[in-house]
C-alpha cells in the first residue's frame, strides 16, 4: 500500500493515476464482519444452549387433554346436568381482507347468518384495530345456537379471519329449584389457581364454585390426559409423540328426588303469601339422606355458564332477599320447634317428667328478677292444667320456662342448680342434637352453625364499647327464652330437621347427605355413602314421650293442620317472634318440624317461612309434603 | 480509438481475476445448498424441473456468469460515456414507479414485466456508481473541494429520496453508503466529513420518526414475500434469532433444522437464508461464508487499488461498497441487530435479478482489472 501512498502525495503525477483512499474499504470490510462475527459468537456460542431450548419449545407442544366432567343424577337416575358446547363467532382483524369493500361484503354475509348488523361488526373491528389488537380473535356473537354454529363452521373456511370457537359448557336442565344443591362451575380465581395448578389444572379449566359441583370437584373432574406433539409454525400436527387419554369424571347419584324437589319448591312458592323467603328440608330419619332441600327464592345457575353473566349476576346480588343464600342452611330463631330439645333435656335431667303438671291458668307469669323487680313472661294462651305431652302438643311457653329455667319464686328448679347452670345444661343437649355446629351436609355452601348461647358466650360477644357492662351478664330471662327457642338461639331448618330425625329414630344424630352413590364414567357403581350416626345422650323412653307429644299436637294440638287421613303424622309447630327492623312491629316466623309415619318414621319434614304462624302456615305445607312423599317417593 | 477497442482486452484475458469469479461461484454454490434445504418444505416436485428453486437459481447463475464475461469484454469507459443517460433513465423509472409500480404490503418497488419482476433501484445503484465515478474523476478524482462534494451529493440525493419514499430503508442506506464510500475513496476532507456527520445527526430524529414509526412498525410486513402471512412484526426476528442461536458451533446438520424445516422461519430462501445457514451449519458454516465474502470483497478492493484510472477505481469501490453493505445489512437483520428491511444476501439468496445485477457488477470489475495496464500507460 505504500505505492498508493506515494502516488497520493506526489502532485506531479498524471491525473489519470488513481490515488484513492482504498485502504478505508479494507478497514470497513474487516470492521463490519467483526461486528457480525462478534454477534454470532454471542448468539451461537455463548447463548446457544438457551436458543436450542427455545427451538425445542417452539415445536414441541405439551397439552393437557381435558377430561369430560362427570354428570349428576337424581335418586331415580334423572340427569340434572348436561355437558354442552358454547359456540362463539370470532373475527381476527389481521386476517380479514385488506380491501374495505370486500370486508364489508363479509360483514353483510355475517349479518345474514348471525343477525348482527354489519355496521356493528365494522365498528367493533375498527375499535379493536385502533386498540392495536389486530391478531387477537374478537368475539362477534356469543352463545350461538347449534344450527347457526354448524352453518358458520361450514362457511368459515371461505371467510378469511372468521372462526368458530367451541367451549365446554355446563347446562342445568332441572330448573332453578336445583341451583342451591348443584351449584355451578366457573373460571378459577387467582387463589384457586395457585392451589389447583399443582393438581394439573390448566388455567382455562372451569371448577365447581359452590354446591355439589364444588364439593365433589375432584370426582366430577376426572383425570386429564396429556398429549405431546410436534407441530410446525402453522401449529399443524407433524407427529404425535405421546398421548394418554383423559379419564372422564365420575357420575354422582344424588339422594334428591327431583320430582319431590320440584313439588316442594312449587308448594313453598305458592304458599308464601306475605313471606319473602322460605325453606324446607325432607330427609330420611333412618339414613340421613336428603330427599329434598329447597330454598326460596332461588336463582338460575345456568347464568354462570353464560359468557358474560354480569347483568343477571348483579341483579342477584342486588336482590334484598339474597337468592344466592341457601335458606335451609341459614340460621334463624327456631322458636317453639326448639322445645323438643328442651323437653329432651328436662326429661333426661329429671327436673320434669312425663307427668309433671302445671296449671297455666293465666297467660302471664310474674318472675322476680335478679334486681328484685317483677318481670312478666307471656304464654300465647291459657292452657289450663297440662302435663308435658300436652305442653308439647299445645306448645306452652310457661311450661317450658318451668322446664328450662325453673320458677325460682315458687322454688321450682330448672335444668341446673342455678340460672347459668341451667343454660349450660340446655346448651349441652342442644349441641348433642346437632345445633350450634354445621351438620356437614355435602354441599359446598355457606352453611352456618347458628348460635347456642351460654353465659361465657354472652360475655364474649357482648364485650366492647358498644355494650354496657350489665349487657354481658347472664339473666334468668336468658335461660327462660333459650328454653323456648327465642332470645339468642338460632338454628337452620336443616339442623332442626336433623334434631327431629334424632327424636324420630330413637336417638341417633345423623350426618345429612345429598350424594348417595358415586358412579364410574361408564355408569358402574363405585361407592355408596355410608350413613354416619351418633347416639344422643337421651334415653329412648324420654324420646318416646316427646314423639307422643308431637303426635298429640297433630291430633288435637297446635299442629292440627298437619294431619293426614292415611298416615299418622307427628310434629311440632314454631312461631318465632321478631321485631321487624323496618316498621318496629312484632311479627312471627312460621316453623313446622315433624315426621311420619308415627310408628315407623320414614320421613322428616321441616318447613320454614320468614313470615307467618307455624300452625296455620307451615303445618299444612308439611302435611302436603309428607302426603306427596309417602305416595310418590321410594325411600 | 484503440482505447475503446478490443485488442488490448484480448491480451488482458490472462489478467482476468479468476479468484474473484471463483469466490463468487462458491457463494452461489453455497446458496444453492441452502436454497435446497430451505425449499424442502415448499417444493416437492421432480428434481429436474424449472419449478425447482435450486434448478432455477442454477440457471440464473449460468446466465449471470455469461453476462459477467460479456461485460468484462467491454471497456468500462463505454459505460462511463453513457453514464448521464443511464442515470437519467433510472430516475425516470423510479418516478414512473410511483403511479404504476407493484405495491406489496404498502411498499412500491417493482415493475411487473409479465412473469419477471424488475426493480429499478437495482439498476439505479449501478447508474449512480457510474455517474459518481465519472463526475468525481472529471473533477480530478478529488472530493476535497466542497463544490465537488456538493455536486456528488446532488447526484445521489434524487435517487436516494426516490427509494426512500417507496419506502425501502435498506436500499436507501446502500445509496448513502455508496456516496459516502466513494467520496471517502476520492479523498473527502475530515472537516467536511464532520460537517456531514453533524447534518446527519441533525436529521436523525426525523428519520427515526418517519422510518421507524411509520414504516418499520406499521409496514413491517412489506419485507416479507407476498405469499407469507403478515404476522406481527416481532415474529421473524424472534424466529431467526432462535434459528441462528440454536445452531451453536456445528449446526444441526443440513436439512435437520427444526426452525427451517417446520416452517418457523419465513422467506427462508431469500431474506432469511442466513438463518438457515446459522441453524443447520452453525458457527463454523457462518465463518466459512464470512471467509468467502471477505475474500470476494478484498479481491474487489484489489481491483480498485490496481485500477488504471480514477473512474475505474471509483467504480470498483462503489461496487465493493454495494456488495459489502448489502451482505452486512442482510446478515445483521438475521442476527436481529438491524430492523427487518428485505434485502437479499448477495450471491446466496434466491433471486434471478439480484444475481444478474451482482454478476454485471463483477463483470465491470473484471473489465477494470483486465485494462489496468492499458490505462496506466497513458
Amino acid at each position: 500500500m505504500s505505492a498508493i501512498g506515494d502516488r497520493r502525495v506526489d502532485p506531479g503525477l498524471s491525473r489519470n493515476r488513481p490515488h484513492g483512499n482504498v485502504g478505508v474499504l479494507r478497514i470497513a470490510v474487516v470492521v463490519l464482519f467483526l461486528v457480525l462475527g462478534g454477534r454470532l459468537v454471542q448468539m451461537q456460542l455463548v447463548d446457544g444452549a438457551e436458543y436450542a431450548e427455545r427451538s425445542e419449545l417452539n415445536r414441541i407442544i405439551v397439552e393437557s387433554v381435558p377430561p369430560t366432567r362427570g354428570l349428576i343424577f337424581d335418586r331415580n337416575g334423572q340427569p340434572l346436568v348436561q355437558n354442552s358446547g358454547s359456540f362463539t363467532a370470532l373475527i381476527t382483524p389481521g386476517f380479514l381482507p385488506e380491501e374495505p369493500a370486500n370486508r364489508y361484503r363479509l360483514y353483510l354475509y355475517l349479518e345474514d347468518l348471525l343477525g348482527i348488523p354489519a355496521l356493528q361488526i365494522e365498528e367493533a373491528v375498527t375499535a379493536a384495530e385502533e386498540r392495536g389488537q389486530r391478531d387477537l380473535p374478537l368475539p362477534i356473537a356469543r352463545a350461538l345456537d347449534r344450527e347457526t354454529a354448524l352453518m358458520l363452521e361450514q362457511v368459515a373456511a371461505d371467510l378469511p379471519g372468521v372462526t368458530l370457537s367451541v367451549e365446554p359448557r355446563r347446562v342445568y336442565p332441572g330448573g332453578p329449584e336445583f341451583s342451591h344443591i348443584l351449584g355451578y362451575v366457573g373460571p378459577q380465581s387467582p387463589d384457586e389457581w395457585r392451589v389447583l395448578q399443582n393438581d394439573g389444572y390448566s388455567y382455562n379449566e372451569v371448577v365447581g364454585k359452590v354446591g355439589v359441583e364444588a364439593r365433589y370437584e375432584s370426582a366430577l373432574r376426572g383425570n386429564p390426559g396429556t398429549s405431546i406433539t410436534e407441530v410446525d409454525a402453522q401449529g399443524d400436527l407433524i407427529t404425535t409423540i405421546e398421548r394418554t387419554d383423559a379419564e372422564g369424571g365420575r357420575g354422582i347419584l344424588l339422594s334428591i328426588d327431583s320430582d319431590l324437589q320440584r313439588y316442594v319448591y312449587e308448594l313453598l312458592t305458592n304458599t308464601m303469601g306475605e313471606a319473602t323467603t322460605a325453606a324446607a328440608v325432607v330427609m330420611s330419619p333412618v339414613t340421613g339422606e336428603i330427599y329434598a332441600i329447597v330454598s326460596v327464592p332461588t336463582y338460575d345457575n345456568n347464568i354462570f355458564s353464560l359468557p358474560d353473566p354480569g347483568e343477571e349476576y348483579q341483579a342477584l346480588l342486588n336482590d334484598p332477599r339474597i337468592p344466592l343464600l341457601h335458606q335451609a342452611l341459614s340460621p334463624i330463631a327456631p322458636g317453639s320447634t326448639f322445645k323438643i330439645i328442651t323437653a329432651a333435656a328436662a326429661l333426661q335431667e329429671g327436673n320434669v317428667t312425663r307427668y309433671t303438671r302445671r296449671d297455666v291458668d293465666s297467660s302471664v307469669l310474674e318472675f322476680i328478677g335478679e334486681d328484685g323487680q317483677p318481670y312478666y313472661f307471656y304464654d300465647w294462651r291459657v292452657h289450663g292444667d297440662i302435663d308435658l305431652v300436652e305442653a308439647i302438643s299445645w306448645s306452652s311457653n310457661i311450661y317450658f320456662y318451668m322446664a328450662s329455667c325453673g320458677i325460682p319464686q315458687e322454688g321450682i328448679a330448672g335444668l341446673g342448680s342455678n340460672t347459668e347452670q341451667s343454660a349450660i345444661v340446655l346448651g349441652y343437649y342442644a349441641r348433642s342434637f346437632g345445633l350450634g355446629q354445621v351438620t356437614g351436609l355435602d354441599i359446598a355452601s355457606t352453611e352456618s352453625p347458628g348460635v347456642i348461647p351460654s353465659p361465657e358466650w354472652k360475655r364474649r360477644v357482648r364485650s366492647g364499647p358498644l355494650f354496657n357492662p350489665e349487657d354481658r351478664d347472664w339473666y334468668l330471662a336468658d335461660t327462660c327464652f333459650m328454653g323456648i327457642g327465642q332470645g339468642d338461639v338460632t338454628a337452620t331448618p336443616l339442623q332442626i330437621a336433623v334434631a327431629t330425625a334424632a327424636i324420630a329414630n330413637g336417638g341417633y344424630l345423623l350426618e345429612p347427605y345429598v350424594t348417595r352413590q358415586i358412579l364410574g364414567p361408564d355408569g358402574t357403581l363405585l361407592s355408596t355413602t355410608e350413613p354416619s350416626r351418633e347416639r344422643v345422650p337421651v334415653d329412648e323412653e324420654h324420646l318416646a314421650v316427646i314423639r307422643q307429644g308431637m303426635r298429640q299436637s297433630v291430633i288435637d294440638g297446635a299442629a292440627r293442620l298437619a294431619a293426614l287421613p292415611d298416615t299418622l303424622v307427628a310434629g311440632k309447630t314454631g312461631t318465632a317472634e321478631f321485631i321487624d327492623p323496618e316498621d318496629g312491629e312484632t311479627k312471627d316466623r312460621a316453623w313446622f318440624t315433624g315426621f311420619a309415619p308415627y310408628n315407623n318414621p320414614q320421613v322428616v319434614v321441616t318447613v320454614f317461612y320468614d313470615l307467618g304462624v307455624g300452625g296455620t302456615k307451615a303445618a299444612p305445607t308439611a302435611a302436603d309434603i309428607i302426603g306427596y312423599f309417602l305416595e310418590n317417593v321410594e325411600p | 480509438m484503440s482505447r475503446f477497442g478490443v485488442e488490448g482486452s484480448l491480451r488482458a484475458w490472462d489478467r482476468f481475476d479468476a479468484i474473484l469469479a471463483l469466490t463468487a461461484l462458491a457463494l452461489v454454490g453455497y446458496g444453492l445448498v441452502l436454497i435446497y434445504s430451505g425449499s424442502l418444505g415448499s417444493y416437492d416436485g421432480p428434481t429436474a424441473s424449472l419449478d425447482n428453486p435450486v434448478v432455477r437459481q442454477g440457471l440464473f447463475a449460468l446466465i449471470a456468469i455469461g453476462a459477467m464475461f460479456i461485460i468484462s469484454r467491454f471497456d468500462y469507459h463505454v459505460l462511463l460515456h453513457y453514464a448521464w443517460w443511464v442515470y437519467g433513465a433510472s430516475i425516470l423509472l423510479l418516478l414512473v414507479l410511483i403511479p404504476i409500480g407493484q405495491t406489496d404490503f404498502g411498499s412500491t418497488r417493482w415493475f411487473a414485466l409479465g412473469p419477471i419482476q424488475f426493480q429499478p433501484s437495482e439498476f439505479a445503484k449501478l447508474a449512480t456508481i457510474l455517474l459518481l465515478a465519472r463526475f468525481l474523476s472529471e473533477q480530478g478524482g478529488d472530493a476535497r473541494d466542497l463544490r465537488v462534494l456538493g455536486g456528488s451529493l446532488a447526484i445521489t440525493a434524487p435517487v436516494l429520496l426516490l427509494v426512500f419514499i417507496q419506502p425501502d430503508l435498506g436500499t436507501t442506506i446502500i445509496f448513502a453508503a455508496i456516496w459516502l464510500g466513494m467520496v471517502v475513496v476520492a479523498g473527502i476532507q475530515r472537516r467536511h466529513m464532520l460537517f456531514f456527520g453533524a447534518v446527519f445527526l441533525a436529521v436523525l430524529p426525523f428519520l427515526w420518526t418517519f422510518t421507524v414509526a411509520d414504516y418499520q412498525i406499521e409496514r413491517i410486513s412489506v419485507l416479507f414475500d407476498a405469499e407469507e402471512d403478515p404476522l406481527d412484526a416481532g415474529y421473524n426476528p424472534i424466529q431467526s434469532q432462535i434459528a441462528v442461536g440454536s445452531g451453536q458451533l456445528f449446526g444441526k446438520g443440513l436439512t435437520n433444522g427444526e426452525q427451517t424445516q417446520l416452517d418457523f422461519l419465513k422467506v427462508k430462501t431469500k431474506d432469511f437464508i442466513f438463518s438457515v445457514l446459522g441453524e443447520e451449519l452453525g458457527f463454523v458454516g457462518a465463518m466459512a461464508l464470512f471467509a468467502l465474502f471477505i475474500l470476494l470483497l478484498m479481491r474487489g478492493i484489489r481491483a480498485a487499488q490496481i485500477a488504471g484510472d480514477i473512474p475505474g477505481q471509483l467504480i470498483a469501490a462503489g461496487i465493493v461498497i454495494t456488495i459489502l453493505m448489502q451482505a452486512y445489512i442482510n446478515i445483521a437483520v438475521n442476527l436481529s441487530i438491524f430492523p427487518v428491511t428485505g434485502l437479499p444476501l448477495p450471491f446466496v439468496s434466491q433471486g434471478g435479478s439480484s444475481l444478474l445485477t451482482l454478476f454485471l457488477g463483477l463483470g465491470i470489475i473484471q473489465s477494470i482489472v483486465m485494462r489496468h495496464r492499458a490505462y496506466r500507460q497513458f
